[in-house]
């Protein structure tokens, strides 16, 4: 268990790393798509999910209690089958979670991600 | 054992405080359980479904009373031809996409409060159950177009799929916000602020050197203190809609329970008011946040690499200084199936404002004046429809006005001839602070902003009254 705790804590610093070396920060628009769209674009397996399939409340509830159970076992096949919650470093998933609560159902401008 | 507590959650936890509260309490919280679309509503609300299925918001018909030519007939968006998106008939309801796949047109039905059935006169369950009242009532509410497996259309809401969202967004019921209002009318036209000129998006954010009255910093107000009538019904029509459906409570500045018609303390100014409408003076620029459409040439088709889409030339601007023109409340109307008649500049009137100088009635007001180019039906001289989703994927004109005319008329293989038209458009929002109000120089100098001749002056009426009190007329 520990050994899985620490490989999360190295890989997110470097991530996180990675992060802030890039020049210009992605946008939550970009980073769904790379990101989330990859494992529930439209014919899903996983379900289509887009920015407009939640309203704000659900949006806040699933970054809040549901993504870390629900994706915890989940590898990525787009970025070498690594965990999805390794991929995504913290400061991705605030914009991934900006995004998507800009765009929800019941927003101003409900969207899918393109 | 260990709790499987991984960093991540930990990071989520810390970065993003907002943690979901309890369940929130809408209006109708406890009216219903599953919102099972309007069959829901119905329930309880049936009065109201019936109201608001005979307004001109559903029949997009209404009396026209205030329409010289009209003849007692009810009209309006449903049964006329304009010189904007033509008419719906052609292009009620339905999913154009370009050659790129994309989404370019949904229908005229996007604007329509229904789920997508063309309003008939007749009440019956079915139009009763067409009615979307979550366009106007919930607060959060979006629809999309969908196809049936029977190949029809129809709109839904986003949430279909996710009936605990839905059933959310459907108990925050309320009066109607200026942000339901606007989905409608800021973007009519065809895009953001085309149509009407003094109905934006921007009202919203704005300050009130904006709008005096929509900003949240000025009068506070929303759509409804000053449009809210009855039963379903609206005050005020402008001057370039036909219907009018509440005749009995017209809508204008001066309402007694508003300003009144002398609220200046300045005499010279009250003295003006039964002369000159109160937004003459005091709406000086109209479209100051999204330009508006000014010209729409029909005939010349215009292609937009960007969204790989066609359209009419449209000619846009900004910051529009008003025309000034006499106005007595009634306008005559260009009719669908009546030969067109040219004024003295060439042009169809589409919308004409009645009354002049020596109609005690009319007061000088201040308007958008919209041209466009549109087909006539040769011989018969009638204005024709153009099956605009077609052609704003295909391009191919002719074919589009030949099916406009085939649907609207019956009329196969029609030969056509393109007339120029006019239309005047009342100007009624974006009023700015008093400060902002002409000033006499506006008017009343060699460069002032009113045509004096063509108002039925003989010269600036001010100019006259002081060589009068000089003794030398
Ligand atoms: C590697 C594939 C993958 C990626 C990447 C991924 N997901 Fe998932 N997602 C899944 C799987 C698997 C499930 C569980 C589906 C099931 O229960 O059948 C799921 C479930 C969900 C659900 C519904 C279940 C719940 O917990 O409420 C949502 C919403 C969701 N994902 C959103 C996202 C978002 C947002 C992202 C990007 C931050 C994302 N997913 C990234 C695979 C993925
Ligand atoms: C079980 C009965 C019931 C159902 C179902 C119901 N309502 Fe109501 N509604 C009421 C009652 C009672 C009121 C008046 C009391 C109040 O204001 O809460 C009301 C008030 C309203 C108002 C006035 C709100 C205001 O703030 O002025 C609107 C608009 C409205 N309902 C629309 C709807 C719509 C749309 C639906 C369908 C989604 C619906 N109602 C479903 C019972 C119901
Ligand atoms: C679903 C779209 C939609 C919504 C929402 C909507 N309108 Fe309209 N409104 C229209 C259309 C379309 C017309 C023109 C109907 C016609 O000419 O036949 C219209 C006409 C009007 C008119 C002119 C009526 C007349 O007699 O000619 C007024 C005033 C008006 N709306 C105000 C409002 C207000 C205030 C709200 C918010 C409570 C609102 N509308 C919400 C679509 C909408
Ligand atoms: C185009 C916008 C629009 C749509 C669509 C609409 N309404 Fe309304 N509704 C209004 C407006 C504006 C008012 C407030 C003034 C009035 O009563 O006309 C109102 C008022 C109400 C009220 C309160 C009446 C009162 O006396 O206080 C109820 C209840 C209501 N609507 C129910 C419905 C139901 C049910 C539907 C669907 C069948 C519906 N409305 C569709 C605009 C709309
Ligand atoms: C301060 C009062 C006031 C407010 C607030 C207001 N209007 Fe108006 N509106 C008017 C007046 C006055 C007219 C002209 C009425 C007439 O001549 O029949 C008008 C006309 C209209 C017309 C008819 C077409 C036209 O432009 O002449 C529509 C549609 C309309 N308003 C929609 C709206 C909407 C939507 C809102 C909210 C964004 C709104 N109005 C806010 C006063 C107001
Ligand atoms: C000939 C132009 C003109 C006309 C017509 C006009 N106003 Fe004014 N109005 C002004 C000017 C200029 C001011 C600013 C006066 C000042 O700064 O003292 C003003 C000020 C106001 C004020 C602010 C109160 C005040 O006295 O400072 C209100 C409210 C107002 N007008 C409403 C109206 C209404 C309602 C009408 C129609 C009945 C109307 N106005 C017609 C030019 C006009
Ligand atoms: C929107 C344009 C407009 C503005 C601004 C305006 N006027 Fe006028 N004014 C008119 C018109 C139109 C008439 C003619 C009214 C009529 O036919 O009775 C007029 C008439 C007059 C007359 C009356 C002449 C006569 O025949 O007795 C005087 C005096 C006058 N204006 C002074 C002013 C002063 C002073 C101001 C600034 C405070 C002012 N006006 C602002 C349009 C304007």
């Amino acid at each position: 268990m520990k050994s899985l705790l620490w490989i999360g804590v190295v890989g997110c610093l470097v991530l996180v790393g990675v992060a802030m070396a890039a020049d210009k920060p992605a946008d939550g628009r970009e980073l769904y798509k790379e990101y989330c769209k990859s494992c529930h674009g439209p014919n899903s397996p996983h379900g289509e999910v887009t920015p407009m399939s939640l309203i704000v409340e659900q949006w806040e509830r699933f970054f809040a209690e549901k993504l870390e159970p629900s994706h915890r076992s989940v590898l990525d096949p787009k970025h070498d089958n690594r965990p999805v919650l390794e991929v995504i470093t913290p400061e991705m998933l605030k914009k991934i979670k900006e995004f998507a609560i800009e765009h929800a159902a019941d927003s101003e401008h409900p969207m899918t991600c393109g | 054992m260990v709790p499987r507590l991984h960093l991540f959650a930990v990071a989520v936890a810390l970065l993003l405080p907002s943690l979901p509260g309890q369940a929130r309490e809408y209006t109708h919280q406890k009216y219903f359980e599953h919102y099972e679309g309007t069959a829901t509503c119905l329930q309880c609300h049936a009065e109201e479904a019936r109201s608001f299925f005979h307004s001109q918001h559903y029949q997009w018909r209404s009396a026209t009373a205030k329409i010289v030519n009209g003849g007692g007939k009810e009209f309006g968006k449903i049964n006329v031809i304009n010189d904007f998106c033509t008419a719906v008939g052609p292009s009620w309801i339905g999913l154009t996409n370009n050659s790129r796949g994309e989404a370019i047109s949904k229908g005229c039905s996007k604007c329509h409060a229904g789920l997508g059935r063309l309003p008939e006169p007749g009440e019956s369950p079915e139009q009763l159950a067409n009615i979307d009242c979550l366009m106007c009532h919930a607060a959060g509410y979006n629809r999309d177009l969908y196809q049936r497996t029977d190949g029809g259309w129809e709109w839904r809401p986003v949430l279909w799929k996710n009936p605990e969202g839905l059933d959310s967004v459907a108990k925050r019921i309320g009066r109607p916000t200026t942000t339901s209002c606007l989905r409608c009318h800021a973007g009519s036209g065809g895009g953001p602020n085309f149509k009407r000129g003094d109905l934006e998006y921007a009202v919203t954010e704005r300050d009130r050197t904006f709008d005096v009255h929509l900003a949240k910093d000025g009068a506070g107000l929303d759509c409804l203190d000053c449009h809210g009538g009855s039963d379903h019904k609206v005050r005020g029509r402008g001057a370039d809609l036909f219907g009018d459906e509440m005749p009995d409570r017209p809508l204008g500045c001066d309402d007694a329970a508003c300003h009144g018609s002398a609220p200046h303390t300045v005499e010279a100014l009250n003295l003006h008011t039964a002369r000159v409408a109160c937004q003459s003076c005091h709406i000086p620029t109209f479209a100051k946040a999204d330009p508006t459409d000014m010209v729409r040439d029909w005939s010349t088709p215009a292609y937009h690499q960007e969204q790989d889409k066609w359209s009419a030339t449209i000619t846009m601007a900004k910051d529009v200084v008003p025309v000034y023109a006499w106005y007595n409340g009634t306008t005559r109307a260009q009719l669908p199936g009546v030969a067109v008649t040219r004024g003295r500049d060439g042009r169809v009137g589409m919308m004409l404002p009645q009354g002049d100088r020596s109609d005690p009635r009319a007061k000088i007001y201040p308007f958008k004046r919209h041209l466009a180019k549109m087909p006539v039906l040769v011989g018969k001289n009638w204005l024709l429809p153009i099956a605009v989703e077609e052609f704003f994927a295909s391009g191919q004109l002719d074919a589009a006005v030949k099916k406009g005319a085939e649907e609207f008329y019956g009329v196969k293989d029609a030969a056509y001839e393109w007339v120029e038209t006019v239309r005047y458009m009342g100007i009624s929002h974006e009023v700015v602070p008093a400060r902002g109000a002409l000033g006499c120089l506006d008017c009343h100098s060699p460069k002032g902003r009113l045509d004096w001749q063509a108002l039925g002056y003989r010269g600036d009426p001010l100019v006259a009254a002081m060589r009068a009190a000089h003794g030398k007329r």
